[in-house]
């Protein structure tokens, strides 16, 4: 009766096992399936609900992390305040200029959001619980016009693109995701390369594959490049903002052509984001 | 765990509403930048409870809705889950839970091997960009709030399945006065 016993464990186990591996082998690569579909849907307005009730209990904890952080954070900014404060000055006179630019070549599109791209506005409803991923699901899908690789951004700049869709839901795959890469250049020296994650560190990003003869940075700013030609183009409109180069040592880019990201937007702790969908990709 | 069509519905519940709290509220809260995982937690209090079976089922159940709700590829989080559920059963088949720390030190351990397995899921799958070294803080302190998550987790698990556990009813079972003389 006991080996009996011991026999069936042993079949449900090894079944359990066999079923995961034959489940990934199946459904990796291939994104939404028809039953993460159904169940999605399912479980969207219940994670919807979820997300609305826990919000305040959720702020409360996140209000204890963010003020330990501040007190860190606090003699950092206030240097780099008074940088700013010293750049800000040329910095207006260099947008004057620029805007008057932008009017003479007739690119002002009179907004950060790329011309061609209708922005449809998500809040983030789930969140990977793993170190190795960095995914979100937002409430809006299909049904909103929500297409795969739509770009994705918040109010600082480029979050991540959407990786799979459902009807009321889409997951993004963010920036700091293994799965992730996005054709970056650096302003205004226009250095090119793709940015890469380093996974576990949501706030260091990789400029990988640089130009080694030319040197960037600290400071300088990363935009999407958005290249196009030869009937293929990036997922990416141009210039939407990614980050800053945070260490850039000679070594580091002569010897493995990158350098290091700081991601505007905080991957951490997201709520509101806007999924670009249409433009003119491919 | 002797499970009746009510208590299999009780532990439903509590494992959907698991997998809800940890993508909509501990996925998103940070405490020293790392969000807890409550998941592991409540497969190793289930398999502690029920033994090696109840772990690896409710661990493979757990991981299929969670990557079914991420969009993730399915079976995953199911393999690593059930693992840690199975090792957790196994220790409870093997050992006697004497002391109250023993629950929590085994979230706290068990919760660190779940996670390192996810990471080799992901290098299964592979993986080839640079890996942080902050991987290991940001896992050493989740193993932490596995040990503070444990003991109240397994606590309100048992207080919620004691009708269908074993363990609980010999334990009544052994402690019915005798009448001596009789």
């Amino acid at each position: 009766m006991y080996r009996k016993q011991v026999r069936r464990r042993r079949a449900v186990l090894a079944l359990l096992i066999v079923g995961s591996f034959v489940l990934l082998t199946v459904t990796y690569g291939s994104g939404s399936n028809g039953l993460q579909r159904g169940v999605s849907t399912i479980f969207s307005p219940v994670q919807s609900v979820a997300d609305g009730a826990l919000k305040p209990a959720r702020d409360l904890v996140n209000w204890f992390d963010q003020t330990f952080d501040a007190r860190g954070r606090n003699s950092r900014l206030q240097s780099e305040l008074r940088k700013a404060r010293e750049e800000a000055v040329g910095s207006n006179a260099a947008l004057a200029e620029n805007a008057q630019l932008r009017k003479l070549l007739g690119l002002d599109r009179g907004g950060a959001i790329p011309s061609g791209y209708e922005p449809v506005t998500g809040r983030v409803i789930a969140r990977s619980p793993t170190v190795w991923f960095a995914d979100v699901t937002i409430d809006a899908g299909s049904g909103d016009g929500v297409r795969v690789n739509d770009p994705v951004v918040n109010g600082d700049g480029l979050v991540g693109t959407v990786s799979s869709v459902t009807g009321n839901s889409a997951q993004v795959t963010l920036l700091a995701d293994h799965a992730s890469a996005v054709s970056a250049k650096v302003v205004p020296v226009a250095v090119q390369g793709v940015i890469r994650p380093n996974v576990g560190d949501p706030n260091d990003l990789i400029l990988d594959f640089i130009d080694s003869t030319k040197h960037v940075h600290k400071g300088q700013a990363v935009v999407t490049a958005g290249w196009r030609g030869q009937g293929i183009e990036s997922r990416f409109p141009p210039n939407l903002p990614i980050g800053e180069v945070t260490r850039a040592s000679i070594v580091e880019q002569e010897a493995s052509q990158q350098v290091h990201v700081r991601p505007f937007a905080d991957l951490r702790d997201l709520d509101l984001v806007q999924v670009l969908t249409g433009g003119s990709r491919g | 765990m002797i499970l009746t069509p009510k208590m299999l519905a009780r532990l439903v519940a509590i494992l959907v509403l698991g997998v809800i709290l940890q993508l909509s509220f501990f996925s998103q809260v940070a405490l020293f930048h790392v969000s807890p995982d409550l998941l592991p937690v409540l497969v190793i209090s289930l398999g502690l409870l029920g033994g090696t079976m109840t772990g690896a089922v409710t661990g493979f159940s757990v991981g299929i809705l969670l990557d079914c709700l991420l969009v993730a590829p399915l079976g995953g989080a199911s393999l690593v889950l059930l693992a840690t559920g199975y090792l957790a059963g196994l220790f409870r088949e093997r050992f006697e839970i004497h002391s109250p720390l023993v629950p929590p030190l085994l979230c706290m351990g068990l919760t660190l091997f779940a996670e390192l397995g996810f990471g080799a899921v992901e290098l299964m799958l592979g993986t080839d960009t640079a890996v942080s070294g902050l991987v290991v803080r940001d896992l050493l302190v989740k193993s932490v709030y596995a040990f503070v998550l444990g003991w109240p987790i397994y606590l309100g698990l048992r207080r919620a399945l004691r009708p269908a556990l074993v363990e609980e009813s010999t334990v009544r079972r052994a402690r019915r006065p005798t009448v001596l003389g009789a």
